[in-house]
């Protein structure tokens, strides 16, 4: 349709959630401003998706997603929660009742990292939070109490 | 469609079903699979409350072409739920494989003006009813723009018969932001071409004096209207008494007398009769 018009909105997206440089033009400060509300408001969508995980962080939730996801390009609140669950997993910060929402979504569903997740078509067993998820037929069952 | 409405959220579907009087409701777009609506939403529509599909990410200002599934998916939404019309946003949210999820503003220029003209005309092919069209608040302007907001709206709606949907709290924004008076863009606004009125909550940010940020109004949709935006509802109507009139409410809701009192707020700042239970009186 309009070439350069596209170029320099793709240009746009790319400074406001990727890490390119601010585009000819535009004031900086502003542009800033935007990047910390969409990753505030990011951070709000995540918590309706991934309730037990931003509850257990708390005030702490909105700066967790904002290190995890700026510059991450939005890839749904299903996904953004899951990346900033995983990260906090790898260096033992997840507390217990995130690392039990986690382990029952990565029973359901596969998620690569780097594109939306997708439902498991097979069985899957996680543990995590002092539970065993176990999903078969697409129905995800929570076995065993603390200690499981 | 007239009267007081509210945003539809699964969030507050009991609320909004309890509310006295409700003329309307909007329902998100993206949220609806027209083979299986929303049950609130069908209980509103069964209840001859006019529903309206407001779509979020058909992203009417992308410069490499409209998803014209989106535009379907809209069209089927409206069917789905009997719809008087349709809203979308006067913004981009993709461009070249790109998704900011985020209404991002198009540049107010000749070139952006037939991209969207282009991409209405496209929707409103896919649409058996008539198409609103809402002008974002937008924290940011584009360099060399052609246009003041109400010059590029007016050619907008102009070219594509296309109705407008004013969000009195974007306009505050808008003016706010831009250091300029909430009234005056009122006066300039094709106020004659309004369907309905959108009305929602905000906060205003401190800025960073030393790094040059004087601070911004950030319309959230997740604060309380504020007295400003509810003042320049009552501006506007002053001006043009729009026929119906809503409550946008995306998250951190609040009690439900509260939510209640925001929209019996608006139906009085409107100049709408209290809302009253509809039921027969006795």
């Amino acid at each position: 349709m309009s070439e350069q018009l596209a170029a320099a909105q793709a240009a746009l997206v790319d400074a406001l959630v990727g890490e390119a440089a601010v585009p000819d033009g535009f004031d900086a400060v502003r542009l800033a401003t935007v990047r910390r509300a969409l990753l505030r408001k990011r951070a709000g969508e995540a918590a309706r998706a991934w309730p037990l995980l931003a509850a257990a962080l708390g005030r702490r939730w909105p700066a967790a997603v904002a290190e995890h996801l700026d510059g991450v390009a939005p890839g749904g609140s299903l996904r953004d929660g899951w990346d900033v669950a995983r990260a906090l997993r790898a260096r033992g910060a997840l507390p217990s009742s995130a690392a039990g929402e986690l382990a029952e979504r990565e029973a359901g569903w596969r998620h690569d990292g780097t594109s939306a997740p997708t439902r498991r078509r097979l069985p899957a067993v996680r543990r995590g939070g002092g539970h065993l998820f176990v999903q078969v037929g697409g129905r995800t069952h929570r076995l065993g109490g603390r200690g499981a | 469609m007239q009267g007081t409405g509210v945003g539809w959220r699964p969030e507050i579907a009991g609320v909004v079903a309890d509310l006295p009087g409700l003329g309307f409701c909007e329902v998100i777009a993206e949220s609806v699979d027209p083979a299986a609506p929303p049950r609130g939403v069908v209980e509103l529509r069964d209840r001859g409350v006019p529903v309206v599909p407001h779509g979020v990410r058909l992203s009417l200002g992308s410069a490499d072409g409209l998803d014209r599934r989106r535009a379907e998916h809209l069209a089927a939404c409206a069917a789905a739920v009997g719809a008087p019309l349709v809203s979308e946003h006067v913004s981009f949210t993709r461009v070249a494989g790109r998704d900011a999820g985020h209404l991002l503003p198009v540049p107010r220029t000749r070139e952006a003006l037939d991209v969207l003209v282009a991409n209405v005309t496209t929707t409103q092919a896919e649409l058996d009813v008539p198409l609103a069209l809402e002008p974002i608040a937008a924290l940011v302007d584009w360099p060399g723009e052609e246009f003041t907001e109400a010059e590029f709206l007016t050619r907008l709606l102009d070219r594509t018969g296309a109705l407008l949907l004013l969000d009195v709290a974007n306009v505050h924004a808008n003016a706010l932001n831009r250091g300029a008076d909430p009234r005056a863009v009122l006066d300039a606004l094709p106020l004659d071409r309004i369907a309905y009125v959108h009305v929602a909550g905000g906060s205003e940010h401190d800025g960073d004096a030393a790094a040059g940020d004087p601070g911004v109004y950030h319309d959230t949709h997740t604060d309380a209207v504020p007295d400003e935006v509810l003042a320049l509802l009552g501006e506007l109507c002053d001006r043009a008494r729009p026929a119906a009139v809503m409550l946008e409410r995306d998250g951190h809701y609040p009690p439900a007398a509260q939510l209640a009192a925001e929209v019996t707020s608006i139906a009085r700042t409107a100049g709408f009769r209290d809302p009253r239970p509809t039921s027969p009186a006795v």
